[in-house]
């Protein structure tokens, strides 16, 4: 069991760190990108549980993950009065396939065909995952975060 | 802009400022939602009843008061944006204050220029975090640390490309195949030419993260969400686009390595 409880902190520390440096390039406000971080180390986190522990695919686990961390981006949103995006568009960075397109790109110009067809699809798969993962996560009425949530001040239009 | 204390705020001044507020927002980045929402607000807050704002990816259509003295419209053509959520966040809350009357029109116009000409964060601090970045998502994506210590180098000096390429108003597609060609290119030299034991697979994995059009993605998912389905469809297209311009990347480094006889195995 210790070995689990390190794996995760390592894994949410590194997902974390690497979504925070992300959040840089594109700009986040300072005060924010820690939480930022914190929302891809949540949603790598999942995506890494679900495989490894709880034997999902890789497209549930997608699924999965995208709505739990569109979640934490919309209390997020709501809690510190900024859009929604913010949280979202680098929370998401983690989970999106860039491993995909890289083995897709490597098995089509290797010329193995069966391998490229299965990570090209693998890929869509995993990006449609996201999809549904962030209607889901939207699809939850906005009044019921303003009600859960305390924000800092006045009404909100996150 | 001409609302001196004297004067009275006109449509044209209020249709104006919440139309150039919306084009930062859309130049900035911010889903097609939040733009027309936010320019509603300012109209309605400013009492003016009728109105039509049609947003699209690249450009905004607004009118007020048709059938009125003062009536007036305004069309704004956005050819390019670069994604700035810092600005997205700053812009919403200064619609907000405006929406509140906590700050009148003549301070919005000196917020909103403050907001357009402010400077992201300095040049060494976006290379430094593109080499965390990558080398943090290299060791995530099953790299060993050896594997993200070199990929945090190598995501370093990507952006350092990238941003001078962004300097010499390069194509952004163009940057972002020859990034990817770069990425692949010095990932598989090394074990190619001295068989050091990387795993370079990985390391280019997590250096072609930053290339991952996730945000754009994101924005195209938002956007059909919320029953924009044109901004939608362009911005897939163009997510689509960016991860067909990675692909090219590294299709295009491993072609040349083989013709040079180096050998590309996983």
């Amino acid at each position: 069991m210790p070995d689990l409880l390190l794996t995760i902190i390592i894994q949410f520390v590194v997902a974390g760190l690497a979504t925070f440096g992300f959040a840089i390039i594109f700009n986040a406000p300072r005060s924010e990108s820690m939480l930022c971080g914190i929302t891809g180390a949540i949603g790598w986190l999942v995506y890494y549980l679900l495989i490894h522990y709880a034997d999902f695919n890789l497209v549930a686990s997608a699924l999965i993950a995208t709505g739990i961390l569109t979640i934490f981006a919309r209390i997020l949103a709501v809690r510190r009065q900024n859009p929604v995006t913010l949280y979202l568009m680098t929370g998401i960075f983690p989970l999106v396939p860039g491993a995909g397109i890289y083995y897709t790109a490597y098995y089509l110009i290797t010329d193995d065909r069966s391998a490229f067809a299965s990570k090209g699809t693998e890929t869509l798969e995993i990006a449609i995952a996201i999809v549904f993962g962030i209607i889901f996560g939207t699809a939850i009425p906005q009044v019921l975060f303003h009600k859960l949530v305390r924000t800092k001040k006045g009404a909100s239009h996150s | 802009m001409n609302t001196n204390k004297g004067t009275p705020i006109t449509t044209k001044d209020v249709l104006t400022f919440s139309v150039e507020l919306g084009l930062s927002m859309l130049k900035s980045g911010a889903e097609i939602f939040r733009i027309e929402e936010s320019i509603i607000r300012i109209l309605q807050a400013y009492d003016i009843q009728r109105f039509d704002v049609y947003v699209l990816s690249n450009g905004i259509f607004a009118s007020a008061n048709e059938d009125l003295d003062d009536a007036c419209s305004l069309v704004r053509h956005m050819p390019e944006n670069s994604v700035n959520l810092g600005r997205i966040a700053q812009l919403n809350q200064l619609c907000r204050e405006i929406c509140d009357h906590r700050i009148d029109l003549q301070t919005g116009w000196t917020r909103l220029k403050e907001i357009r000409v402010q400077r992201g964060y300095p040049r060494w601090a976006l290379i430094l975090a593109c080499g965390l970045g990558s080398g943090c998502f290299c060791y995530l994506f099953g790299g060993s640390a050896f594997d993200g210590l070199v990929a945090c180098l190598i995501g370093a000096v990507e952006e350092f490309l990238l941003l001078i390429m962004s300097d010499a108003r390069l194509s952004r597609s163009i940057a972002q195949i020859f990034s990817s060609m770069f990425v692949t290119a010095v990932s598989y030299l090394p074990v190619s030419i001295w068989s050091l034991p990387l795993h370079r697979d990985k390391m280019i994995i997590g250096a072609i993260m930053v290339l991952v059009p996730g945000i754009m993605f994101t924005t195209a998912i938002r956007d059909v969400y919320n029953g924009d389905y044109l901004s939608g469809a362009i911005h897939l297209l163009d997510a689509l686009l960016t991860a067909l311009c990675i692909a090219a990347g590294v299709v295009i480094a491993i072609f040349f390595m083989q013709k040079f006889g180096l050998e590309v195995s996983l």
